[in-house]
């Protein structure tokens, strides 16, 4: 079976979900909840975080896979179909953080803005980490951690002293409507906590392990937390026009140094974590879907991915069309299968243990 | 074991030049020689022997010269029993005697007996056991293997005198018929690597094993890959602190070179000499290593990629040294990079094959008419001379990864040149999952690192002291795991 390790799942939120929230999340943030954007994430991590937990709560209780689960409740058929729903979910939620990274590739790494097929081969890598399952997600959150660790304080520790923190006063200055506003339209970029279902059943559940992930979780939280602080701090009402935050944060400390601007060297070193988050989700994708049919994922992953490709060069000067419509109109959708579903999951019937492993032990 | 001749076996027939006619027959070659003499009461004797292989002076005076001074032994046996030498084997047919007379060691045919008799004088001329010249260190053992696979196995018994050592001896070649080793520590190394690896050797049908690299790709899991897919030592030092950490070697007759199973990615920055010198020492080396190996990687991409792409990366004044010095250069930097990197690869390779007498004159060609003059005729910059040369030099630091390096190399500067830093960025990500999906016999190429085994991590860049390494490394899953088993570091210390 495709197995991932409780540590890795740990690395997954300490160290890779921080970093789609560092390019166009903190200036949308910014627009709605200005000063308290904080709040407002903060609302966003603790009903993520709430939902994690239901997950590891289920987790604990049995060692069945989701598919599995929704198989004993529902049937084959059924489950099949879910599973091909929460694939078109995965795509979908997949698309703006792609559109998100390619906007910031083409502003952030070249003088000039290429051709949007420059972006292309990113497909090419994705198509090849779908082929390579649950684990290959583990491995590279493993070699993911260092990397953002390092990189990450580098660039908060350049940026901190341009920092004035008395921009976030007073709080709740926005008042409920903004830190809720702002939480409601933040909702797509928080599908983390829908992971932890699809890997049940693929990673064993030791003591201690809710702790673990969830502590993992909040260090992740943590993270982003203070990087919209010092960011906020350091931009404060202009806030809201610094799309691509991450390689912008530290552009004053570094940019009139002889050493130029040394922290593009930490931003690439994360953008190499960006990319190797952006897979996951494509991967969650062609996991579903390749379930959902029964086939090896060669071709459900070269299907998704060229579809995928298609959109994002369909859509690639509509971003702010589609940012509008998935923050503002699409919020139901990703609150449905994001957090309500994986909630409700645990209702679903629960064997002892896995039909599969069962057979296996006989 | 593969005869010489897929028939049904043929006796002796008991007379002495018949016999000779049928060895002859399976072996007309002109090597094989026979040498003639009588014993004191006037029988025929006959050594027949495949000439240079053969000792023929040992083969005179513990055999010819005691059966020479004594009567006619009356069965095979008992002239066995006259000869001054220990090594005799009967054979009882042509066949398995010819096999015998290929591999160096003589047959005695004496008239009216109808066994053979094969005498163990194999002798070959060997070089001196001496400092390998890939891996030289400062400190610690010089030894090095040669290419006789016997010398080898007593270089490797001198320093494990265990019975728990275990050599299996295999036959690998239809021409070659060459000696594959697979050595092991029985209760350290994994039983089902060691069963692995003798099936697939025991499943090679070639016709020759020139060298032990042969059966490296045979041993390799996936054949195209780009990475090394078992580790490579020349010294028995080395050899034997990996079989000691629970891994299995193979051995090939006739290459210096042996073979180590399973192989991690890490291994390649370790150095023979780090266990040698003070941990401190030696994390420092590994570091630098690994920084040498990053410059030699990114650093002509990135040269590529900040000139096409990302003048910003670039500090001012340097900015304003290398635009000074690529003004009005007629190739692009990318051809500039690529041109430097494959000129570099052409004098790595003509200075490892060229003779030593001309090395000085072409090294003053490489050196002197491709760098200095190609920079002031404007065909190439100072820049991209520095960087190719920095990153040359750096890719040596880890010898044994060196031509996996430079096609990467040249890989990152191709998507460098086509779409900038993030072709890197991808392309770095593209071997980051090869590497994470790549396994050597259980062990995950890029262990210790991922998946993350945080005992192991202290011999990896880090290198712990003495007390800390009592375990074998974990990626291996010996069921032995103690090495060190008091840890009196206070009594010592």
């Amino acid at each position: 079976m495709d197995k991932i390790k409780l540590r890795q799942i740990c690395f997954l939120f300490a160290a890779m979900m921080p970093i789609t929230k560092t390019i166009v999340y903190p200036a949308t943030l910014a627009y709605t909840a200005r000063n308290d954007l904080l709040w407002s994430a903060l609302v966003n991590f603790l009903l993520e975080g709430a939902v994690i937990a239901a997950v590891l709560f289920l987790a604990k209780r049995t060692n069945c896979t989701f598919f599995e689960l929704l198989q004993n409740t529902f049937g084959k058929v059924a489950a099949r179909i879910l599973y091909g729903l929460f694939g078109l979910f995965f795509a979908l939620s997949a698309l703006l953080p792609l559109m998100e990274q390619k906007n910031f590739v083409t502003v952030e790494l070249y003088e000039n803005v290429p051709p949007v097929i420059s972006f292309a081969p990113f497909f090419a890598l994705c198509f090849f980490a779908c082929t390579k399952g649950f684990k290959s997600i583990g491995r590279v959150a493993d070699i993911a951690l260092p990397v953002f660790v390092f990189c990450f304080a580098a660039i908060l520790l350049l940026a901190l002293p341009q920092a004035d923190f008395a921009a976030l006063l007073p709080i709740g200055a926005s008042g409920a409507k903004g830190i809720f506003g702002g939480a409601l339209q933040g909702l797509n970029w928080y599908t983390d906590c829908l992971y932890p279902l699809f890997f049940l059943g693929h990673f064993e559940y030791e003591k201690g392990a809710a702790g673990k992930v969830l502590g993992s979780y909040a260090a992740g939280s943590a993270a982003v937390l203070v990087f919209l602080a010092v960011f906020y701090g350091t931009y404060s009402d202009i806030a809201i026009l610094q799309y691509n935050t991450l390689a912008q944060i530290s552009k004053y400390a570094t940019a009139g140094t002889s050493l130029g601007r040394v922290d593009l060297l930490f931003v690439f070193s994360l953008v190499l974590v960006l990319i190797f988050y952006c897979c996951v989700p494509v991967q969650m994708c062609v996991h579903c879907i390749s379930k959902a049919i029964g086939c090896p994922p060669v071709w459900p992953a070269a299907v998704v991915n060229l579809l995928l490709l298609a959109f994002t060069i369909f859509f690639n000067y509509s971003f702010a069309e589609l940012q509008t419509v998935f923050t503002q109109k699409l919020w139901f959708v990703f609150a449905l299968f994001a957090y309500v579903l994986p909630v409700c999951s645990l209702l679903l019937r629960r064997t002892a243990n896995s039909p599969q492993k069962e057979k296996s032990r006989e | 074991m593969e005869k010489t001749k897929k028939r049904s076996p043929q006796p002796f027939a008991g007379e002495i030049e018949k016999d000779i006619a049928a060895v002859k027959e399976f072996l007309p070659a002109d090597d094989i020689l026979v040498y003639r003499f009588e014993t004191e009461d006037k029988k025929a004797c006959a050594a027949v022997y495949a000439d240079g292989i053969t000792d023929k002076e040992l083969l005179g005076q513990l055999v010819a010269k005691p059966l020479s001074l004594s009567p006619a032994p009356k069965t095979a046996q008992d002239a066995r029993q006259l000869l001054y030498f220990p090594e005799t084997k009967p054979a009882k047919d042509v066949q398995t005697a010819c096999d015998e007379i290929l591999a160096g060691n003589p047959l005695l045919l004496i008239d009216g007996i109808a066994e053979g008799t094969t005498l163990g004088t194999k002798k070959v001329s060997l070089r001196a056991i001496m400092e390998p010249q890939t891996s030289i260190t400062v400190k610690g053992p010089r030894e090095g293997f040669i290419e006789d696979v016997k010398t080898n196995m007593g270089l490797i018994r001198r320093r494990l005198k265990t019975p728990a050592l275990r050599f299996e001896t295999m036959e690998v070649g239809r021409a070659s018929k060459t000696a594959v080793v697979v050595a092991y520590l029985e209760g350290i190394a994994q039983k089902e690597v060691v069963r692995e690896i003798k099936d697939r050797i025991g499943a090679i049908d070639i016709d020759g094993v020139p060298d032990s690299s042969y059966i490296g790709k045979f041993l390799a899991k996936k054949s195209y890959s780009l990475f090394k897919q078992a580790g490579t030592t020349e010294k028995p030092d080395i050899l034997c602190a990996k079989m000691l950490e629970g891994r299995v070697a193979v051995l090939s007759d006739g290459s210096p070179i042996a073979l180590t199973l399973p192989y991690i990615l890490a291994e390649d920055f370790q150095s023979s000499q780090d266990y040698f010198v003070s941990p401190y020492r030696a994390t420092i080396s590994r570091i630098l290593r690994t920084l040498a190996v990053i410059v030699s990687l990114f650093l002509p991409a990135y040269y590529v990629a900040a000139e096409l792409f990302r003048l910003q990366l670039l500090p001012f004044g340097l900015l304003m040294t290398i635009s000074g010095g690529v003004q009005d250069l007629p190739l692009s930097p990318s051809l500039e990079l690529f041109f430097l990197l494959i000129v570099l690869e052409i004098l790595i390779e003509a200075s490892v094959r060229m003779p030593k007498y001309v090395a000085l004159a072409l090294s003053v060609i490489g050196a002197l008419v491709l760098g200095d003059t190609a920079v002031k005729a404007g065909v190439v910059s100072s820049p991209a001379i520095i960087i190719v040369a920095l990153s040359g030099i750096s890719a040596y630091t880890v010898p044994d990864l060196t031509g996996t390096l430079s096609v990467i190399r040249l890989a990152y500067v191709v998507v460098a040149g086509s779409i900038g830093t993030y072709g890197i960025l991808l392309f770095t990500a593209l071997l980051a999952y090869y590497l994470v999906s790549s396994d050597s016999y259980g062990a995950p190429l890029l262990a210790p690192f991922s998946p993350l085994i945080r005992r192991d991590l202290r011999d990896s860049i880090w290198k712990a002291d003495i007390y800390s390494l009592d375990t074998r490394p974990a990626v291996l899953r010996v069921k032995n795991k103690t090495r060190l088993k008091v840890r009196n570091k206070e009594k010592n210390g």
